[in-house]
């Protein structure tokens, strides 16, 4: 992937945010709360070593305990809605919660259907969005910088 | 045939499906006739409410048999006073799934059943809600049926957001089927796990490290789908078929679009087919060295993993370019497809012959490590028998040693023009899927190339007219996982009645217990990864 130096110089910017807010890592849980695979795959293709997110000190973690972001995919199917909140219980404070792909942001597609609830910010607060169906890998990161933006002004 | 014939009440035939409606005595008769005596494969099963157009539900079982390209369909006709069919499942015992899922969303019950619990819909869900009946609708949070009559709230706990730090348990836990014996103890896991993957819940019952017994409880992403598609209407239907399975959405998309056009009676034009059978073969191609990849991470192979991502990572960029969708979405339309993607000719050329060289090199690194083909040999056997009878589709039926591929068997698109073979291995262990997923990635790469070899007639797309009203058609696809079929119906308006759809992870996610028996709890990681399934796909 060719990245534009403009582009570099913004990747820098979320280290040093980083770096300076979650002491050099940010750990992410990530949650499917009903989403098709393709936001999930996105997320997977972040670590590989084209995008290889572990370089800006921000990986994926294997529970809710050990994270500082829930990133939520998926309109939030009833049938998820539970383990949703509980995960989200179970994330220490202070933890940000991003909302990933247009069926996060308000059950996309899927809006209206009788099995979904309407979006990840009906069931637990978030924080920020980040648009796409689904957003491609060079966009979530994007979006976690936009909301570091937003913590740090 | 003439036995199921005989007794018949109506037969109708068009292109290549064969209807054929029975009583309720002879439905079941019919079914096991053409499995024991055909050696018939039951492609799908599923209810219709019809009841708008002569006020009966039909139960619909597609089978097809070896070596004919034909799709019979056994119908069977039920009032709704008398809402109870006879089950298939102890003959058939692929069908399973299909009746309890016809049970849990039409509140038609399949007499006889030997597991009648609840499968799609769990306790979120009230009793007595069938949501694909067309007189239920879910209003206001709420269930209603007929003209009004308020059936159920859901004023439950579960849905009061603000008191989140409450969240009660649900009120009535699943009943898993239970394992007792000395040394034997549970492992409940999920629905969230460890690493980035879909929402699932697996009870393991273990002795030490070996599993015993396994049982999954899906459908936690159940997301309406089905219904969802009666309100969008056709045209945009494409747009949710691209989004069932995020690594199959061609494939599903395809397959949704071929039953409207057969439907419509609508001949796409060879420029259109070899663009979808050309984009199918890249999207195979993409999940099968993506998947041989993701094996690596099973067993901890970090080189294998990382360079089966990067290989990955270039045909998706590559789909970028052709299709402005890492995931091929936004090419296909009813009639053909929206975007000129044999214009690209050259790029597609040039990123292949890269990859396909990047990607021998990492076989051939693979099949050199020693300790990671001795974790993927005889780990998560499964059985030609038992794939056969749970009615596995796709890599997994195909490492079992079962010759079945919609592409050779019910050809559509340009497949009969294409020279390939099915290929099958016998022992249906890890390392036969790996292998079978290698040798397909090969054949789809020569594929490309012949494809890209010649120039094809016509428009990318043809005019739809009007839905005709009341009519129906199948649709299908051989997608990287298996079989897809979709099963389309229109009402008297041109908007549509009726969408089935069934994804191979619906058919291949019950074999997994049988395969993860015996091997150790470490294991299973590496053993679902071999099968790559759809949790969305299978949850719909």
């Amino acid at each position: 992937m060719k990245i534009s130096p403009e582009e570099v110089l913004q990747f820098t910017g979320l280290q040093k945010k980083i770096d300076k807010i979650f002491s050099r890592s940010l750990r992410i849980r990530q949650v499917d709360a009903g989403s098709c695979n393709a936001c999930e795959w996105e997320c997977t293709a972040l670590t590989n070593p084209v995008y290889d997110i572990q370089r800006f000190g921000i990986d994926f973690v294997a529970s809710p305990r050990h994270a500082d972001l829930l990133l939520v995919t998926g309109p939030v199917s009833r049938q998820m809605e539970f383990a949703l909140k509980k995960t989200y219980l179970a994330a220490p404070e202070p933890k940000l919660v991003i909302a990933c792909g247009d069926c996060a942001l308000d059950g996309g597609i899927y809006k209206g259907s009788y099995a979904i609830t309407n979006g990840v910010a009906s069931i637990v607060p978030v924080d920020a969005y980040i648009p796409g169906c689904p957003p491609a890998p060079a966009q979530i990161i994007n979006g976690l910088m936009e909301l570091l933006k937003k913590i740090c002004g | 045939m003439e036995k199921i014939l005989n007794k018949a009440l109506k037969t109708s035939e068009r292109l290549n499906e064969f209807y054929i409606e029975t009583s309720k005595i002879d439905f079941k008769n019919a079914c096991v006739y053409l499995v024991e005596k055909k050696q018939a494969l039951l492609r799908l099963m599923f209810a219709a409410d019809e009841r708008e157009i002569d006020n009966v539900f039909r139960i619909y079982s597609v089978f097809s048999v070896p070596g004919i390209n034909k799709l019979y369909i056994i119908v069977l006709s039920l009032h709704e006073d008398d809402a109870e069919f006879p089950s298939i499942t102890h003959l058939i015992p692929s069908a399973h799934w299909y009746e309890r899922e016809i049970n849990d969303m039409f509140g038609l019950t399949p007499n006889g059943h030997p597991d009648p619990r609840r499968l799609v819909l769990h306790d979120e869900f009230p009793a007595g809600v069938y949501p694909l009946r067309k007189d239920y609708r879910f209003k206001n949070g709420g269930w209603f049926k007929g003209q009004g009559e308020r059936i159920s709230s859901q004023e439950s706990a579960m849905s009061d957001k603000k008191e989140l730090a409450a969240c009660p348990l649900p009120l009535a836990p699943y009943k898993f089927m239970q394992v007792e014996g000395e040394g034997i103890y549970e492992i409940p896991v999920g629905p969230v796990h460890a690493g980035i993957i879909e929402p699932g819940h697996f009870r393991f019952s273990a002795v030490g490290e070996t599993i015993f017994f396994l049982e999954p409880r899906l459908f936690y992403t159940h997301k309406g789908t089905e219904k969802h598609f009666e309100r969008l209407g056709f045209a945009d239907g494409v747009k949710l078929a691209e989004r069932v399975s995020g690594t199959s959405s061609f494939s599903h998309s395809s397959a949704y679009c071929m039953a409207v056009e057969r439907m419509a009676g609508l001949e796409i034009t060879e420029n259109a087919q070899a663009i979808r059978t050309l984009l199918l073969e890249l999207e195979r191609l993409y999940n099968h060295i993506g998947d041989i990849g993701n094996i690596c991470a099973g067993t901890g192979l970090a080189v294998g993993y990382a360079k089966g991502a990067v290989i990955k990572e270039q045909l998706m960029q590559l789909n970028e370019r052709l299709a402005g969708s890492r995931y091929l979405r936004g090419v296909n339309t009813i009639g053909g497809v929206a975007k000129d993607i044999l214009q690209h000719r050259d790029d597609i050329l040039s990123a292949i012959e890269i990859i396909t060289k990047d990607y021998k090199k990492l076989m051939k690194l693979l099949l050199g490590a020693i300790s990671h083909v001795e974790r993927l040999e005889n780990t998560g056997r499964l059985s030609r028998d038992i794939a056969l009878k749970l009615g596995a589709t796709g890599i997994t039926a195909r490492a079992s040693g079962i010759n079945d591929d919609l592409r050779k068997s019910h050809p559509h698109l340009l497949y009969d023009r294409l020279e390939f073979e099915v290929h099958t291995m016998a022992k249906g262990d890890v390392f036969s899927r790996m292998m079978l997923r290698a040798e397909e990635a090969e054949c789809s790469i020569s594929m490309i190339n012949t494809l890209l070899e010649t120039s094809y007639r016509g428009d990318l797309a043809v005019k739809v007219n009007n839905i005709p009203e009341c009519s129906s058609a199948l649709g299908y696809t051989e997608s990287p996982r298996g079989s897809v079929f979709y099963w389309v119906m229109s009402d008297k308006n041109g908007m549509p009645l009726r969408v089935k759809l069934r994804s191979p992870s619906f058919c291949n996610w019950p074999v997994v217990p049988f395969a993860v028996h015996g091997n150790i709890v470490p294991d299973f990681p590496l053993c679902n990864k071999s099968f790559n399934l759809s949790y969305s796909g299978c949850d719909m």
